[in-house]
């Protein structure tokens, strides 16, 4: 009798599970219609910007690639492995030089950012912003001094208690209110300081966990060494912190690239904003489950992409599974 | 005979009311061996911990190797006698992100500013000396707690101290491990080291310490020479103290 009734749901569920499988397939390879992605490639990734100066966030990207690919499966030792921080530190500014101009290469106005190459500088300009005041903030939290702790306490605490969007408006609007006429800060910077003040709360609380894991005796240790106090901060005390706090830091991020999406709702037109500018083009009309399907797997693809390198990271700092 | 700490009244109150050091008095001459003792609580690691500045002093003073220290001192003494003095722990203390190496050129290096070629043979040498010199590439938790609190030894050493302070460097290590950390501590008596031991162990007491301090309720109850303490204690109080430990 129970092995009829486990042979019956097996005998369901199998066919239920063929019938979706089988109309998905046959909706990705027959039903929709994919022009609206395939013929549109470049705008998704660049956006508007000028067609003969495409090559400069197209480098960019092949050049992260490139890198990725490099950290996480080129070897583990060897005079680049030493390097690889500091190349990582230098992609940021690279591609703001590439996709701004200036020294050599003509400039384009941040009007004409655009695509994933705006998402991916928004999601590195702010976390590596972040990153720091996060720290300081956590440190400040933590700090002896009152007035340091109170106003660092405070700010974590308000940041976390406004959504992002309210903090993305106040950015795109009410900052230029408040400064002085003639001086503008323009959209995209505007933009990327929201966003990193708003996850330097989240980050701050992150490190502060890992600081808190520390026992006290190991700043006694730096200490009776002779070790000062930044010292024993930056040597001892910080980097086991910051890799206690690496999963939840790795999170963060995650979160940060999918959150410049809403930026799409305040006129930048990234990932999201392009796509919903070429939706409104009569040619692709309705064709709404292509693009947001096309934009779930890039979106996918590149938190799994932040994943896997940060996975790679943690492994390299457990001393005990590193092979150093 | 040069002095090496001279203690003078030393007062320490955590909580209003009680006192951790109750007007304690000493002096340790350089070149040699203190042990102290005293049941939990009586205020032993507390006194070696207001040597090198870890306690601060809520009256008395304080002059270890020539640097005054007393309830108003500032930041600058306290690092200049952290140069001189090396400490180790109870519970180790390595930093576990370093290699055992990297444990012990972090001061040099950083502090002294030692070029770091010269630091690391200094720091195998000592490895060396503790028998441990295998051990250099890995880190502290792939070795035993005997290893590591000879790590922590040759890290204190690497800066060159005049004075070493023990605070129960054998209490967190598993009876079979205990000696092979007194004897690297034996090792640094016989080469005329200036050491300040907090520890339970009698043996180490009688057969290194040139004096033996008994301490109770944050006073200190008596010193005398090993010998006669521990044949012929003078005060009931370390008597009865000596009687529960055997």
């Amino acid at each position: 009798m129970n092995r009829w009734l486990n042979r019956s749901v097996t005998l369901v569920l199998t066919a239920l599970i063929g019938w979706g499988l089988w109309s998905v397939l046959h909706w990705l390879l027959l039903a929709a219609d994919w022009r609206v992605v395939v013929s549109n490639l470049p705008l998704y990734v660049v956006g508007s910007y000028p067609v003969d100066q495409r090559w400069r966030p197209l480098l960019w990207m092949v050049a992260l690639v490139v890198l990725i690919g490099f950290t996480l499966l080129g070897p583990r030792r060897g005079p680049l492995q030493r390097w690889l921080p500091l190349i990582w530190l230098a992609m940021a500014p690279l591609g703001l030089w590439l996709v701004a101009g200036g020294l050599v290469l003509e400039p384009v106005s941040t009007r004409d950012w655009g695509g994933f190459t705006l998402t991916l500088l928004l999601t590195f300009g702010s976390g590596l912003l972040a990153l720091p005041i996060g720290v300081l903030l956590a440190l400040g939290r933590r700090s002896r001094l009152p007035v340091l702790r109170l106003s660092s306490t405070a700010y974590i605490e308000l940041m976390r208690a406004v959504p992002l969007i309210a903090v993305l408006f106040f950015g795109q609007l009410l900052i230029p209110l408040f400064l002085p006429p003639g001086l503008e800060i323009n959209r995209v910077l505007r933009a990327v300081l929201a966003f990193a003040f708003f996850a330097a709360a989240y980050i701050a609380e992150d490190v502060r966990g890992g600081l808190q894991a520390i026992p006290p005796m190991q700043r006694e240790a730096a200490a009776v060494l002779g070790l000062s106090e930044w010292q024993s901060l930056q040597l001892v005390v910080l980097p086991q912190a910051l890799r206690i706090a690496l999963p939840s830091l790795t999170n963060q991020a995650v979160g940060l690239l999918q959150n410049t999406s809403l930026m799409a709702i305040l006129g930048l037109v990234e990932l999201l904003g392009i796509s919903r500018s070429l939706l409104a083009n009569p040619v692709f009309i309705g064709r709404f489950l292509e693009v947001y399907l096309w934009l779930a797997a890039v979106y996918w693809l590149a938190c799994t992409a932040m994943a896997l390198l940060a996975r790679h990271l943690e492994l390299r700092l457990d001393p005990l599974r590193s092979d150093r | 005979m040069t002095v090496a700490i001279r203690a003078t009244d030393l007062v320490k109150s955590y909580t209003p009311g009680s006192r951790a050091l109750d007007g304690v008095s000493l002096e340790v001459a350089s070149g040699e061996v203190l042990v102290v003792m005293g049941p939990s609580g009586s205020g032993k690691s507390t006194l070696i911990r207001t040597f090198n500045g870890l306690e601060k002093l809520d009256g008395g003073e304080l002059d270890v190797l020539g640097v005054r220290l007393d309830a108003a001192h500032e930041e600058r003494p306290v690092r200049e006698i952290r140069r001189r003095v090396g400490m180790v722990f109870q519970q180790f203390n390595l930093f576990p992100h370093l290699s055992i190496l990297d444990n012990i050129t972090l001061a040099p290096v950083k502090v002294q500013k030692r070029p770091k070629a010269q630091a690391e043979q200094r720091a195998i040498e000592l490895l060396d000396q503790m028998g441990i010199r295998e051990q250099a590439h890995k880190f502290p938790a792939q070795l035993s707690g005997g290893q590591q609190q000879r790590v922590a030894i040759a890290r204190a050493l690497a800066l060159d101290p005049e004075v070493m302070l023990f605070d129960e460097p054998t209490s967190a290590l598993d009876p079979e491990r205990v000696k092979e950390v007194l004897d690297a501590m034996r090792q640094l008596a016989r080469d005329g080291m200036t050491m300040v031991v907090v520890t339970h162990e009698l043996g180490f007491a009688r057969e290194v310490a040139d004096r033996v301090m008994f301490m109770d309720q944050g006073q200190v109850v008596e010193t005398s020479d090993p010998a006669s303490f521990f044949t012929n204690a003078r005060e009931e109080r370390s008597r009865r103290f000596l009687s529960q430990m055997v």
